[in-house]
């Protein structure tokens, strides 16, 4: 075992990310005065489940020696991480336009 | 020596450290005080769940194993010398020189590589798997079939070392199957066993022991050299304890060094076995058994207690260690346990769809049939395997000749399979989870483990990596 070991810094900024966005998300809803609705909420937690995931299996596998793992795991979750976002950003837009 | 490309052990931290660090684990902290607790004593330790057999929710116990076994024509293997290590089992003067042009060109090989330095192979590597021998090789510590012998001496600095219930005057250990098995479970975590299951020898598994062990009414068994049988009592109730002994996946998948990796493995076999029959004895309970080719087949024992599935290279697979574990240490004894059942994680039928073992096999001689087959060879035919069940027959001879004849050192289906992955990262559970519960994903999953770029080579020297990275012992603990 190494003395010190730096891989939970990599946790840490990972768990930064998630909390700066979920704080990001929050002040931005109340500042725009926007309610999501439930199938928004649903989106966006499996967004966010699918960066946990991402991010361990990208850490974890560099962590295992398996540096081509860790990449693929960039694209093969970040890919629906990006639609998901858009897809959700597209979502409430058009429902607020209906709305307004 | 070519400097190989800068190579890492495995992360020190864990899952339960990952959720501890996000702030999500109220559960996971709660069991990592629990795991790392102090325990007052060995009562406290077998009544806490550190004790019990945490198999994940996704794998099933079941009646009977994935494998199909005949258990009325099941053959009964005779004895270790009918394995290929034994020249004369490879039939006739032919088979013999088979075998010797085998060992010529291994002694061929291994010395090229030694005076060509060859990364991986060279002095330095040879010499580390050597030692590593030790214990298991020409200087096997393995006990006798009733031993350790070792007796108790007053003059030691503790003079009731080694005293049983004999010598303290009290009855032996008495607790309910249950009870016994939780405190063989907890004895023999350690005592080196990374898992262990338990099975009663009846009518049908006494056919997985070596033919060379006989049952005679005597009160306590015992090794007959003349005859060249080891005995059993007829008379009492036993169980075969199975433990499996775990090897490093990171060592295994370098070159030279999968041998250093093996060896180890099969020194602290030896030690965990002297070890776990001393505590036998010292519960005042009769244990037999020596070496890892003393009692029977590892496989048949392991699938039977549930510690792993039949897999395609006709080895275990277990959902914790996949190929990637030495043995199942057996160990026979009159105490009473609870047996653990077969297990279905779906892993062999993933073994009919993923074939990436028997894809990578430098010999070939593993199966590509996609379905497993019962044997249907001419009795004598192959005296290194019995018939009796359905499954993957691997080409031993083939093997046998890579993996120690003119390319030195192979261990393609050990690192290779889907299921010999370390522990850090939570997709591999995700993975295991989807392959016992939707076979319909096994081929995508398949293909997806090619394009992650497992089971490559993790290269050639594992002297570059920094020491500080290395498990104590060189063992992958995170995984075990």
């Amino acid at each position: 075992m190494r003395y010190i070991s730096w891989v939970w810094f990599w946790y840490v900024l990972l768990g930064f990310l998630l909390g700066g966005g979920a704080v990001y998300l929050w002040v931005t809803l109340r500042e725009k005065a926007v309610n999501l609705v439930w199938y928004e909420w649903t989106l966006i937690v499996l967004g966010a489940l699918i960066y946990i995931l991402m991010g361990q299996t990208f850490i974890a596998s560099f962590g295992e020696g398996q540096s081509q793992a860790a990449w693929m795991s960039l694209i093969f979750m970040g890919i629906p991480i990006i639609l998901i976002v858009v897809g959700s950003l597209r979502l409430i837009k058009s429902r607020l336009a209906k709305q307004s | 020596m070519s400097k190989s490309r800068k190579t890492h052990y495995h992360s020190t931290v864990s899952r339960r450290d990952f959720m501890k660090i996000l702030g999500m684990g109220a559960f996971a902290t709660a069991g990592g005080t629990l795991m790392n607790g102090p325990f007052k004593d060995l009562d406290e330790m077998m009544a806490s769940p550190v004790a019990d057999r945490k198999m994940p929710f996704w794998v099933k116990e079941v009646d009977e194993p994935t494998v199909k076994i005949d258990w009325d024509t099941m053959e009964v293997f005779p004895h270790l010398g009918n394995s290929l290590f034994n020249p004369n089992a490879w039939g006739g003067e032919a088979g013999v020189k088979e075998w010797m042009d085998i060992q010529q060109g291994n002694i061929d090989a291994v010395t090229e590589s030694v005076r060509n330095n060859v990364p991986g192979q060279s002095l330095k590597d040879h010499a580390l798997a050597d030692a590593q021998c030790w214990g298991w090789g020409p200087t096997a510590v393995a006990p006798s079939w009733t031993g350790p012998d070792t007796e108790p001496n007053p003059m030691w600095e503790h003079p009731t070392m080694l005293w049983g219930p004999e010598h303290f005057g009290v009855p032996k250990y008495e607790g309910t199957p249950d009870e016994n098995s939780r405190m063989v479970r907890v004895a023999g975590r350690i005592l080196g066993a990374a898992d262990m299951g338990f099975v009663k020898l009846d009518e049908r598994t006494k056919k997985l022991l070596y033919g060379n062990i006989v049952f005679e009414d005597v009160e306590k068994g015992y090794d007959d050299p003349e005859r060249h049988v080891s005995v059993l009592p007829n008379n009492k109730d036993l169980w075969v304890i199975c433990a499996v002994i775990p090897q490093s996946l990171n060592e295994y998948g370098y070159r030279r060094s999968w041998a250093n990796s093996n060896t180890a493995a099969y020194s602290r076999a030896a030690i965990y076995s002297n070890r776990i029959k001393t505590f036998l004895s010292g519960l005042g309970y009769q244990h037999y058994g020596g070496g890892t080719g003393s009692v029977g087949r590892a496989v048949g024992f392991g699938v039977m207690a549930g510690l792993a599935e039949y897999g395609r290279p006709g080895i275990m697979v277990s959902p914790q260690y996949g190929t990637n574990f030495r043995t199942v240490m057996l160990t026979v004894t009159d105490l009473p346990l609870a047996v653990t059942k077969p297990i279905d994680a779906g892993i062999s039928n993933f073994c009919r769809t993923c074939q990436k073992c028997a894809e990578m096999c430098p010999s070939g001689a593993i199966s590509t049939n996609k379905e497993t087959q019962w044997a249907d060879w001419a009795d004598g035919e192959q005296p290194w395997q019995a018939k009796g069940l359905k499954g993957w027959y691997i080409d031993a001879k083939k093997c046998y000749g890579y993996m120690l004849g003119n390319e030195p050192d192979c261990n393609m289906c050990q690192t290779v399979c889907p299921f010999s992955k370390f522990d850090s990262a939570v997709m591999h559970d995700l993975v295991k989870m989807s392959i016992s519960s939707t076979p319909v994903l096994n081929n995508t999953i398949r293909k997806l483990d090619d394009t992650f770029g497992y089971g490559k080579e993790r290269g050639t020297d594992m002297w570059d990596v920094d020491p500080m990275d290395i498990p104590l012992w060189g063992l992958d603990t995170s995984r075990s």
